[in-house]
Parts: structure tokens; C-alpha cells; sequence
């Protein structure tokens, strides 16, 4: 049960479901767009492109927190979705014959977003479909078959449409909401903050309607939703659609930020690293993506501005130790392993858990817990 | 009386001998319509609101029903049951339909609900489901003049099929489809009522006799919610929390005599164990409760409070610090000096705001407390933490109370001042008389009683007191206040019991000592907080005979009785207790239904406890027998150990 303050009642089924019941919680949103609006202008220019990596992870991770966070499906495989949903809009913005108003008022990129999410959600459901037999281990293998089957396609058929390489650069100006030009970080960060609100209201609302209420159901125990008339395949399949769905979303949104597509920003690594946001940030959690990207990114930023620091400082003091410099180069990687298993160890719940704490420690203010 | 010239005068309604309750009602419903609520029930979750027309539609509905089925002026409908929507809606068609409401409390045993139908001659007899159906139906064959038993709880009445029943629901299709054929005739019945025509009979739970059936007119009730309303007024936009026994004055008081005249919205929870969280959840702005609810409220907090985390539990150390010493200069009328004005903001937002709204008090503007005596302790502590708790005086007699506390004129050893057209005097023997336009018309079928308690107009309460130098009325005891040692010193028992309750781990006392060489204490312990208490300290219980004879309970006991000897007189203080094997309850007669101790009862009942404590035994054997809810009896057995305390009261 949320904590609500005194005086707060309410007189229907549709009040007592809103998201924003208090006007606390109202300022608080209100709060938050605001400083998401002006982020910019706080953080400075060279942050931004952190602050839009944070959302393209929330939007990749996603579907991942869907899958294994509310539906119980453990997927290793998602890059491979983000992958589909990159190429498919960079290859419709850039091959099919658009009608030259469609260019001009910039509706072939909006349009090429969704088709992204379409192909890429169906593309998961190919690859959810061994869940309607198969749970767990078996499931992480399948899905990593969807890994390693996605980008040997894409390298070895893909090279041939264009007479180019498997990596398509994007010109400047293909990436064009209506008259609204992508070109810069500012504009990027915008676009992903849009679009990263407009996928957590959707998430959001999937999960507490009949849908999300079948999928944890069968998170938590498959055969009793079975029993109780939840239908399993059907909605597995549904949630490897909306998860694949996202996936796509966040990669037609990725190649705005790079220009570029190439498979090697689709590396089995980054399956790894959204499953990790999600067990940092609290697995069943939808503000657990949020933390998680949050941390994951920032935790990036800090190693690689320190390591930089570090080589320089040793380059310069002691030039015979150049080899270490080397050497710490790998630290950020072994630093994400490190993160994870802490937090395996010592918060499994995830940062939503240590945030939940926190506020109900003022919730809960001056007392530790409620009832009797 | 600024404050109700700024709200309350001007929405005042006029009271003439020809208004009753139900023209009120018609007027108030056809002026709030469908833009107001009238009361809102929490049922599946959510607050189901009844707006002011669809009140009356109901109410009519069952007054038709009622008159279909031979309801006749003067009639007695009792009821009983749980606080809901449908109560209000059938002790509002009962009076308009021309009849008499009578309230039994929920948890009634069978001898008093057989007693109050049989005495009050009642024709209807309300009940809520299933077991206040068994109840009637168990005594409807020594009562021949109950006619029907309405229940409006279908649940576990499916295969009731008895003649005498009817559900409500088909009381108000009867009542639909008389209002179908004579649409002016529930106007005509509420049009001829009259302002001294009976509204009421009101079974009094006094502490030493029989209940008696006193006589309220509307015009009693009306003018009772219009002189509260005068000293602290509301306004319809308030809310009003209904979860305490309608069979009680004080809730009757709140939900017709002003409610009806405010147009406030009664809420009720859903169900009377969830009606701590669900008052939280509304927030009322006024409420009245008897002390046990807010020495309750005092306990959650003490308790919480002493598992609390450490930082948690100083700084509240710290502001409660605060707290009780603006609310002590408060109390001496001193002006607070603007530091501890700065202090006491900072605390209040910090602390007490978050302390009232985890008791759900944020919005109240005035709570009453009354009905028994309150501790001190408990008064500062609420005056503590902003909430603005007032003592109040009356009884049944006087259609609910005679005297408040005005704000800002807070004395907690007293009970106020009359409240306007309300007159308080003392006669002999210190008894306190009242003349007001709210005393009623006498008992039911007790002439002698009434002669005893109606002389010239005044009420004689049986109550003693005086009134001190401010013109505060001060309440003794009913029973006596002050005791007296063989040795000629004196002691107030009621005192030291409210201040023994203070703390969290006792529920109830009784202090003996009268005409004996010192006080001695017969202590409930609180079984959640003492339990609780007992697994943090690795103790082993089964039961709460079991745990309040274990050694360290008492030094638990004990530990609160010194705290309570640290601050009284000598000849107070206490010297020897005993933890009883049960808590006082109403059903054996120990307390009234509104939990004040029936002191000679129980000093009796236990007279064995209490001849041992003066023999100066270390542990008596006890046979005895108690009763459960269902009216069984069953026996018990247990040791019963009796401690000195520390340095009590010399002998």
C-alpha cells in the first residue's frame, strides 16, 4: 500500500487509481518536468550526450524490465531487438522512395520510428515463441539466439542492399521530426526526453490494466494464472511484442544520436549491461529503469573521467609507467561487473528498493512503521 | 464568540416550537439537492457518497414502508447495529414518520436488549445482519409487542424465513410503491409533527442501577446542536467521522443534532475495525470521542514512538520538549515569548504536523472529549502536538452536553463553561444542576425517577462538583471523587487512574483505599503493548492471564507506578498492586457500555484481590468465572501475585 497523507479519500474506483492523487505527488511531477526541461542549461553542453545516453538506456531497458521484471521471461538477447528497430528506421530514412513532401515536412523519421517498433516487436515474438515451451535457463539460451542470429544477418545479408558496408553513415538533415531538425545534443537530449515519458506513461498504463495484471500473474507463479484463466502464450508472446516494441523505439532513437548504424553499437555486451540497469536499479520496478540507466551511465562517466585523469597524471609524473595507463584502461568495464554483484550481495531489491526506503522513512516520520 | 460570528450566526436556522428534526431534514436535502453529499460509506474500497436527495429519496422511501407495515405515531423502531448509512436513514424515517428511535448498543447482551424492547414497548425492532436478527428472535417471544424485525445485511440470511422478518430492501419497495400512489403523504406526516413531540428514547447505561429510558424532543435536540454550534461552529464543507455506538449520546449529538443543522458529511468506515485508518483517510474536522479513544491515540504514539529509530525518536524528544511547554503557557494564559513562538513553528513542522497526520488529527478543529474523566497527561500531550482538545459535560438527560472549553481558556482539571442559553448551578451536596432548552422530558414509564432528577425545570444530575473562580465547572467522580485513608488523609482515585493510564503498557485501573490505611491498585495490562514489550525482552506467554503474572511485567507495572508516585502527595501515593487476570469489560458489568468503571461493582467483584493486598499476601489463589461476547460463561483459575511498590505511599 502507497502512503497517503490525512484527508485523502476517495469516492470512486477511477480517483483511487489515478497516478497523481495528492498534490504533493502533482508538484512533485511538475517539479521534475521542469528540471528536465531546463537540464540543459544546468549541466552544460559536454553532459548532454550523458544525459541522452541515460535515456536511450531507459528506453532499451525497458522492455527488458518487462520481460524480467514483470513477466518472469529472462531475456539475454535484447540488443538484438534495439538492433532491428535501428536498422529498419536508418534503412527506411535512408532507401525507400519517400514522395518528396513527406521529406520536406519531416514525416518519413516519425514515421520510420514506428515501423521500427512494429518489425523489432515482431521480430521478439519470433523468439518468444519457445518461451510458450521452455522457462529459464532454456529461455536465456533462446534469447540468445535471437543475439547472435540478429547480427550475423545483419552483417552478412545487410552488406549487399546499397552497395555498401553493413554500416550506413546518416547525412545530415535525414533526421527530421516535421521542421524540427535532430542536430545537435540539445535537440537530441529533448527528443529522447520525450519520447522516454511518452514510453513510461505507456508502460505504466500497460501494467496496470488487465494486461499487466496477466503478466504478473505469471511472473509470479505461470501455472496458478494458467489455472485462474490467464491465457500464458498469448500473453508471453504480448509481452515479447511490447518489450521488442520498445526495443525498436530506442534503437530508431539511437541513430539520431549517432547518425550512424553499425553492428558493433549492438553488441551482445549491451544485452548484458540493460539486464545489469535493471538488477541494479530493482528488477519489477518501472522507476528502477530509471535509477539504474541513471547510475549505470553516470558510474561510466566518472570512471572514465577519473582513469583519464589518472593516465594523464602518470604520463606526465612518471612517463616509465605509461603501461599501467594501459592497464586501468579496462577498469570500467570490470567496474560494471563489481557494481552488479554488490548489489546482488548487499541490495538485491535495487536502488527502487533503497529509494522506496527513503521515502517512507519521511512517509513513516516520526515513527518506523504504521498500524499498531 | 467572534469566531461564530464570522460563520456559524449567519447560517443559523431558527428554532420555534414547531420544528422538528424531520422538516429540518426536508429542508436541508431540498436545499444541498444533488450538489452536496450527505454521507459517504466506505465499502469495496472506495467512499460511496449519498448525496442530500438521494437521502431523502431513501428516507421516504422507508417512512412509507414503515407506516405501510403499521407504524403509527408514537411508536417505538429500536436499533441496533453497526454505524452505516441505513441506520440514519431508518432513525430519520422513524421520526418522520411520526415515531420514537431507540438505540441499543451493538454489543448489548441478550438480558438488556430483551429488557430495553420489553421496557421501551418498541414495535420495530432495525437490526443491521444476522446476529442482532438471532438476538430478536431469541426474545421476541417474551416481548409481544414487536411486530416485525427489519434487517438490511443479507449475508447468512438466506434461509431465515420467519413471518416476523422483512428485509429493508423490501420495506422501501413497500414504501416506493405507497409513495407511487399517495406522493404527498410523506410530507403530510412529516408536516404535522411537532417541535415537543418525543424523538428519541434514550436508554442511559448509568453506572449503578437499571438502565432508564430518558425522553428526547426534537426540540431538545435542535437547540442542543444549535448552542454547541454557537461556541465552536462549523460549516458544510466539514467532514464528521460516525464510528462510534449510535446508542450513544455524544454520536447521536454529532450526527443529527448538528450534523442535520450544519449539513456536514458524515462518513463511515467500513468496518468497525478498520475505523482507526479509515478516519485517517478522511480526516475529520470535529470529532467526539470518549477518553479512552484519544488515551488510544496516545498509546499508538508511545509505543511507535519507543521503536522508533534513534534520531527519529530524539528529535521528537526534542520537539515534544517544545510542545508541552508552549502548551503549558498556553494553559497558565502567559503570553509565550516569540523564541519559543519560532521553536514551537519549527517543531510543528517538522514533528507534530507528521505526528497529527499519522493520527489522522491534521484537520481537526475542535475535539471533545467526554463521557468520563481524562488524565493530565493525556491533555498536555494532545495540547502538545496542536490538537485542540477540549473536555465537555452532559448526559443523556440534556440531549447531549451542557459544558465545554472555550479556545484558549483550557484547564484540564475542568470541564468549560455552559454553553449559551445553559445555566449551571451547584445545590446541595455539591450536586450540579443545569437549565437549559435541551432537558428532557422525563423517563419512560418512571415517573419517581423523574421527579427525582426534574425540579422546577432544573436537572438534577447526581453528578457533584463546583464551579472555581474562573466560573469552570469541575466534575467530581459520580460514585465519590475524593477518598478517604482511615487515617483521615485524602486521595482522588479517579486522578490516579488517569494518570496510571498514561502509561502505554496499562489499559485500565481501579485504585482502592477507602477508609483503609493506604492505596493500593488493581491494573489491567495493555495486552498488544505488554505482549510486544514481552518479545523484545525474550519472555514467553500464552495468554494474558499468563503475561501479566510474570515477574517482569510487574517490574514493568511498577516502573510506571513510580513515575506516577514521583509527582503526587505522600498519602496518594500507591503502595501495592495487583495485575488482574482479565481486562474490565461491559459485558461483565465492570464498566458501562462507554467504558466508564462501575467502581463499587468491581471493588466488590474483586473485593478478594483487594482484602489480600491489604493482608499483605505475596500471591492469592483466584476461582471465578467470566463472560464472552456470546453471553457463555466459563470458569477460571489463576494465582494472582500482589507486589509493593518501591517507596509507596506510607501506611
Amino acid at each position: 500500500m502507497s502512503y497517503l497523507p490525512c484527508g485523502t479519500y476517495f469516492e470512486s474506483y477511477a480517483d483511487d487509481q489515478k497516478w497523481w492523487r495528492t498534490n504533493f505527488i502533482k508538484g512533485k511531477m511538475i517539479a521534475l518536468v521542469v528540471v528536465l526541461a531546463a537540464a540543459p542549461y544546468i549541466v552544460g553542453a559536454q553532459w548532454m550526450s550523458v544525459l541522452y545516453t541515460i535515456n536511450y538506456y531507459i528506453l532499451a531497458a525497458l522492455g527488458v524490465q518487462l520481460l524480467i521484471g514483470y513477466c518472469g521471461q529472462i531475456t539475454l538477447g535484447h540488443a538484438a531487438f534495439v538492433a532491428v528497430g535501428g536498422y529498419t528506421s536508418a534503412m527506411m530514412v535512408l532507401f525507400l522512395p519517400w514522395p518528396q513532401f513527406m521529406v520536406d515536412t519531416g514525416l518519413v523519421y516519425p514515421i520510420s520510428i514506428v515501423c521500427a517498433g512494429f518489425t523489432a516487436g515482431l521480430w521478439s515474438v519470433l523468439f518468444g515463441l519457445p518461451s510458450a515451451r521452455v522457462k529459464g535457463f532454456y529461455l536465456i539460451m533462446t534469447t540468445m539466439a535471437a543475439q547472435w542470429i540478429t547480427l550475423r544477418l545483419v552483417i552478412t545479408q545487410l552488406s549487399k542492399i546499397g552497395g555498401r558496408e553493413q554500416s550506413f553513415p546518416l547525412p545530415p538533415g535525414v533526421i527530421k521530426i516535421g521542421p524540427w531538425v535532430i542536430d545537435s545534443d540539445e535537440k537530441i537530449y529533448y527528443f529522447s526526453v520525450i519520447l522516454v515519458i511518452v514510453c513510461l506513461i505507456v508502460m505504466g498504463n500497460l501494467l496496470r490494466s488487465k494486461i499487466g495484471r496477466a503478466w504478473i500473474a505469471i511472473r509470479d507463479n505461470d501455472i496458478a494464472a494458467e489455472t485462474m484463466g490467464v491465457n500464458i502464450i498469448v500473453y508471453k508472446l504480448l509481452a515479447f511484442f511490447v518489450a521488442g516494441f520498445f526495443a525498436g523505439i530506442a534503437g530508431a532513437f539511437w541513430i539520431s544520436a549517432l547518425f550512424f548504424v553499425s553492428p558493433e553499437n549492438y553488441e551482445w555486451f549491451y544485452s548484458l549491461l540493460w539486464v545489469g540497469i535493471i538488477l541494479i536499479g530493482g528488477v519489477g520496478s518501472i522507476q528502477g529503469i530509471v535509477f539504474g540507466s541513471a547510475f549505470v551511465v553516470m558510474v561510466f562517466k566518472l570512471l572514465e573521467m577519473s582513469v583519464l585523469t589518472l593516465s594523464d597524471f602518470l604520463m606526465n609524473s612518471y612517463p616509465e609507467l605509461g603501461w599501467v595507463t594501459t592497464k586501468i584502461i579496462f577498469f570500467k568495464e570490470s567496474a560494471f561487473g563489481l557494481a552488479i554483484i554488490f548489489f546482488l550481495i548487499y541490495e538485491p531489491n535495487g536502488l527502487s528498493y533503497r529509494y522506496w526506503q527513503l521515502k517512507n522513512y519521511f512517509n513513516l516520520w516520526p515513527f518506523s512503521y504504521t498500524g499498531k | 464568540m467572534s469566531a461564530a460570528d464570522d460563520l456559524g450566526f449567519k447560517s443559523e436556522i431558527e428554532i420555534t416550537k414547531d420544528l422538528t428534526l424531520p422538516k429540518l431534514f426536508v429542508t436541508q436535502a431540498k436545499k444541498f439537492g444533488d450538489s452536496k453529499v450527505a454521507m459517504r460509506e466506505k465499502e469495496y474500497g472506495v467512499w460511496l457518497p449519498v448525496t442530500w436527495s438521494q437521502y431523502l429519496e431513501k428516507v421516504k422511501q422507508i417512512t412509507l414502508g414503515l407506516v405501510s407495515l403499521g407504524l403509527e405515531r408514537g411508536d417505538k423502531v429500536i436499533m441496533i447495529g453497526d454505524n452505516r448509512p441505513e441506520a440514519l436513514w431508518t432513525e430519520m424515517a422513524a421520526m418522520c414518520g411520526g415515531g420514537v428511535g431507540v438505540w441499543l448498543f451493538q454489543d448489548c447482551l441478550m438480558d438488556e436488549v430483551k429488557y430495553i424492547v420489553d421496557h421501551s414497548d418498541s414495535k420495530f425492532y432495525v437490526a443491521e445482519g444476522q446476529e442482532e436478527v438471532d438476538k430478536a428472535l431469541a426474545i421476541r417471544d417474551e416481548c409481544p409487542k414487536l411486530k416485525k424485525i427489519i434487517w438490511d445485511d443479507p449475508k447468512g440470511m438466506r434461509h431465515y424465513d420467519d413471518p416476523m422478518l422483512i428485509s429493508l430492501e423490501e420495506v422501501m419497495r413497500i414504501g416506493k410503491e405507497r409513495m407511487a400512489k399517495e406522493p404527498g403523504l410523506f410530507d403530510d406526516f412529516v408536516s404535522v409533527g411537532k417541535g415537543d413531540d418525543i424523538a428519541l428514547l434514550f436508554y442511559t447505561s448509568g453506572t449503578t442501577s437499571l438502565p432508564k429510558g430518558a425522553l428526547l424532543t426534537h426540540y431538545n435536540l435542535l437547540t442542543m446542536g444549535q448552542n454547541l454550534m454557537r461556541v465552536d461552529p462549523c460549516v458544510p464543507e466539514d467532514d464528521f467521522v460516525s464510528y462510534l455506538p449510535f446508542a450513544w449520546i455524544g454520536e447521536q449529538m454529532m450526527s443529527i443534532s448538528c450534523g442535520l443543522q450544519i449539513g456536514y458529511t458524515i462518513n463511515f468506515p467500513e468496518e468497525p475495525e478498520t475505523a482507526q485508518s479509515n478516519v485517517r483517510e478522511i480526516g475529520p474536522h470535529v470529532m467526539f470521542a470518549p477518553p479512552r479513544l484519544y488515551e488510544q491515540f496516545t498509546r499508538t504514539v508511545q509505543v511507535k514512538h519507543l521503536d522508533a529509530t534513534w534520531l527519529k525518536r530524539n528529535l521528537y524528544n526534542l520537539a515534544m520538549k517544545i510542545g508541552y511547554h508552549s502548551a503549558e503557557l498556553k494553559f497558565e494564559k502567559k503570553p509565550v515569548p516569540i523564541q519559543w513562538k519560532l521553536l514551537w513553528k519549527l517543531a510543528e513542522w517538522t514533528m507534530f504536523s507528521k505526528v497529527r497526520d499519522q493520527l489522522g488529527l491534521s484537520h481537526v478543529r475542535h475535539a471533545y472529549t467526554g463521557g468520563a474523566a481524562m488524565g493530565p497527561d493525556h491533555f498536555r500531550f494532545f495540547h502538545a502536538i496542536g490538537v485542540n482538545l477540549k473536555q465537555i459535560y452532559g448526559q443523556t438527560e440534556i440531549a447531549g452536553i451542557s459544558v465545554v472549553h472555550r479556545d484558549g481558556d483550557i484547564k484540564f482539571d475542568t470541564v468549560g463553561t455552559p454553553i449559551p442559553n445553559t445555566e449551571i448551578k451547584i445545590g446541595e451536596n455539591d450536586e450540579i444542576l443545569s437549565k437549559s432548552p435541551s432537558v428532557f422530558v422525563g423517563y419512560y414509564k418512571a415517573p419517581e425517577e423523574t421527579a427525582k432528577a426534574l425540579i422546577d425545570g432544573w436537572l438534577y444530575s447526581g453528578d457533584t462538583g463546583f464551579i472555581d473562580d474562573d466560573g469552570h465547572l469541575v466534575v467530581f467522580d459520580r460514585s465519590k471523587d475524593i477518598m478517604i485513608l482511615n487515617d483521615g488523609r485524602k486521595f482522588s482515585p479517579q486522578f490516579l487512574e488517569a494518570r496510571l493510564k498514561f502509561s502505554p503498557y496499562i489499559r485500565e485501573a481501579l485504585v482502592v483505599g477507602n477508609k483503609r490505611p493506604y492505596v493500593t491498585a488493581i491494573t489491567c495490562i495493555d495486552y498488544n503493548t505488554v505482549g510486544k514489550w514481552a518479545e523484545d525482552h525474550g519472555i514467553n506467554y500464552t495468554s494474558y492471564t499468563e503475561l501479566g503474572q510474570i515477574p517482569q511485567v510487574y517490574d514493568l507495572i511498577m516502573r510506571a507506578i513510580l513515575e506516577v508516585n514521583k509527582s503526587i502527595p505522600e498519602a496518594a501515593k500507591i503502595h501495592r498492586f495487583a495485575n488482574l487476570y482479565k481486562e474490565f469489560d461491559a459485558d461483565d458489568d465492570e464498566l458501562t457500555r462507554t467504558r466508564k468503571i462501575r467502581r463499587a461493582f468491581v471493588e466488590d467483584r474483586y473485593k478478594e484481590i483487594i482484602e489480600a493486598m491489604y493482608d499483605e499476601k505475596e500471591i492469592m489463589h483466584m476461582d471465578t468465572t467470566i463472560t464472552y461476547e456470546d453471553g457463555r460463561v466459563s470458569k477460571i483459575k489463576a494465582d494472582i501475585r500482589l507486589q509493593s511498590v518501591k517507596g509507596g505511599g506510607s501506611k
